[in-house]
């Protein structure tokens, strides 16, 4: 490699041999690797579970009061008040609960649930699946190709990138846009998206930015998504929705409406007795 | 042989019922063994020609594809109703209610046998049965709102109207947009007895759907029926007309009607025409 030049431009030469030797084996393994990942996801994902049928009619009764609450105008006053007030008296007994005795006690500890085990031990498996390869590449690059440079971003960066990007090169001087190798592992990383995509269909377990963000929620693994959530609070919150709902009937002024739709009248008026 | 693939892909897709064309198509396919080209959709394809093979009334068709599926997907629950549907083919209703019980004991929440079951009790004519199984089944999934139609239906042959309003109300909360349920709902109040409701209804139809036929017959009978009942108050203890508009909208909606009629009837051919016209003098 020459040296550097006087001017603000720092112009250096690359072996090509680096090319060669780096640049592609690092991108070749890393589609490999994520192709080999993604089939392996596939033969360790288990069967999702089987809702239980006390679950979904749980979940349907929830769905019911969120219809009427927002259909109500399409519905006569007298059925709409039957319908509230049906299913407001069930929410409160907690008729549609799956376990309508505990209703009172605190929600249940997410470990005793058997079914919820299976879940999160699937989900953790789909974690470990990520993170390792992840690991082990990093690892190997840093291993083997640290110590000298790779590539020249096009884009300038903060000088504060210079001791990530250039992790085994210390000098003072060398411009932030030549970086090492681990650089363009962390380029490999965001970019293969769109080549795996290609390769493997739209939903594919390759994805590496996935599983950073999953990495970032690992801390906070008490919030499975609504698996253990509280169905009597839900009830109860739809029962104080359905409660205020202010019916106002889609068919009161119809016949002005369809008047003026066949032309007999120019507009609607809307304080028009019957 | 691609492209008889995709027209039964099609009609698959489209959910229609036609037998004939599908044995048609798929013919040619089950004797050449063209069948296999169709990779994992040939499964599908399987299940297709057995419900029409059955639909025809080919019992020993259906009855070789069944074993074809049965040795590809030994423990499926899926062939298994199709088991039950080739019993109630044939004309053993016991067996086949025996297998779709075992499927629901099995596993309670599996949809395609508790449908099954019902249409079975439904073709044999035990409507009180099929609508214990059928409101049970709603209890569950009662976001259905075809479930809720045919519901309405048996209701309506028991000519228990208000139960089937209730039902076409269901029907509407989920599909408001939809003019035929609004009609259904119409009629259903109209033969109840109230006028009122039935008015309004009629209207929404003609509004969804322009010239509505069937809406405008509906608005000139309602309105001119309220007409009636004004005038003579104590004819009909069961009408309800608390709701209705004034006189004068009343006739102004009956007019109307009988103009969007004759607009309508003006392209029909000359008997339709003349009893129509017959009808709307009167």
């Amino acid at each position: 490699m020459s040296g550097l030049a006087e001017s603000t431009e720092q112009v250096m030469f690359l072996d090509p041999a680096i090319r060669n030797w780096v640049l592609f084996p690092i991108t070749v393994i890393m589609v490999l690797v994520g192709v080999f990942r993604h089939q392996l996801t596939i033969l360790m994902t288990g069967e999702p579970p089987k809702p239980d049928i006390r679950d979904i009619r749980q979940a349907k009764a929830l769905i019911r009061g969120q219809i009427l609450a927002q259909s109500n105008s399409y519905i006569p006053l007298s059925s709409f008040t039957e319908r509230k007030k049906f299913l407001c008296s069930a929410f409160e007994e907690g008729d549609y609960l799956k376990n309508k005795n505990a209703k009172d006690q605190s929600p249940v500890n997410m470990m005793a649930d058997p079914k919820n085990m299976e879940v999160m031990m699937d989900g953790m498996k789909k974690q470990m699946m990520g993170i390792v390869p992840q690991t082990l590449i990093m690892g190997w690059i840093q291993f083997f190709f640290s110590g000298f440079i790779l590539i020249k971003l096009p884009f300038p960066l903060g000088l504060r990138f210079k001791q990530m990007l250039q992790s085994g090169i210390m000098t003072p001087n060398m411009d932030v846009k030549w970086v090492s190798s681990l650089s363009w592992y962390f380029i490999n990383l965001f970019g293969l998206r769109g080549v795996f995509s290609l390769i493997l269909g739209g939903e594919n377990s390759a994805d590496g930015i996935r599983d950073m963000t999953a990495m970032g929620s690992m801390g906070a693994m008490g919030q499975q998504s609504g698996q253990p959530q509280d169905y009597n609070k839900l009830f109860m919150a739809m029962k104080d929705n359905l409660s205020i709902v202010y019916h106002e009937w889609d068919l009161a002024n119809i016949e002005q409406r369809v008047f003026v739709k066949y032309g007999k009248q120019s507009r609607v008026f809307t304080s028009a007795a019957k | 042989m691609s492209s008889s693939l995709e027209l039964l892909a099609e009609i698959r897709q489209s959910s229609e019922r036609r037998p004939f064309a599908v044995l048609k198509l798929a013919e040619p396919l089950l004797n050449t063994r063209g069948v296999s080209r169709a990779g994992d959709d040939a499964w599908l394809v399987y299940e297709q020609v057995f419900v029409s093979a059955i639909d025809e009334g080919q019992i020993e068709l259906a009855k070789a594809v069944l074993v074809i599926l049965r040795t590809r997907f030994p423990s499926s629950q899926r062939v298994k109703r199709l088991y039950g549907m080739i019993n109630e083919a044939v004309g053993h209703p016991d067996e086949a209610k025996t297998i779709y019980k075992e499927m629901l004991e099995t596993d309670e929440t599996n949809i395609l046998a508790s449908k099954r079951l019902i249409a079975l009790l439904k073709s044999y004519g035990h409507i009180g049965e099929t609508v214990k199984q059928l409101v049970a089944y709603l209890d569950i999934h009662n976001n259905d709102f075809e479930a809720w139609l045919e519901l309405s239906n048996l209701y309506l042959t028991q000519n228990l109207y208000p139960q089937a309003a209730f039902c076409m109300e269901e029907v509407i909360m989920q599909q408001p947009a939809n003019h035929y349920f609004h009609l259904c709902y119409a009629e259903i109040s109209y033969s109840m007895g109230n006028f009122d409701l039935a008015l309004k209804e009629y209207l929404r139809v003609v509004e969804l759907s322009t010239d509505n036929v069937r809406g405008f017959y509906g608005i000139k009978l309602v309105a001119d029926r309220i007409r009636d009942i004004r005038a003579k108050p104590k004819r009909d203890q069961n009408a309800r007309i608390d709701d209705a508009p004034q006189p004068a909208t009343l006739d102004r909606l009956s007019q109307l009607a009988t103009e969007r009629l004759v607009a309508a009837y003006n392209g029909a051919n000359d008997t339709c025409k003349k009893t129509a016209e017959e009808w709307l003098k009167a």
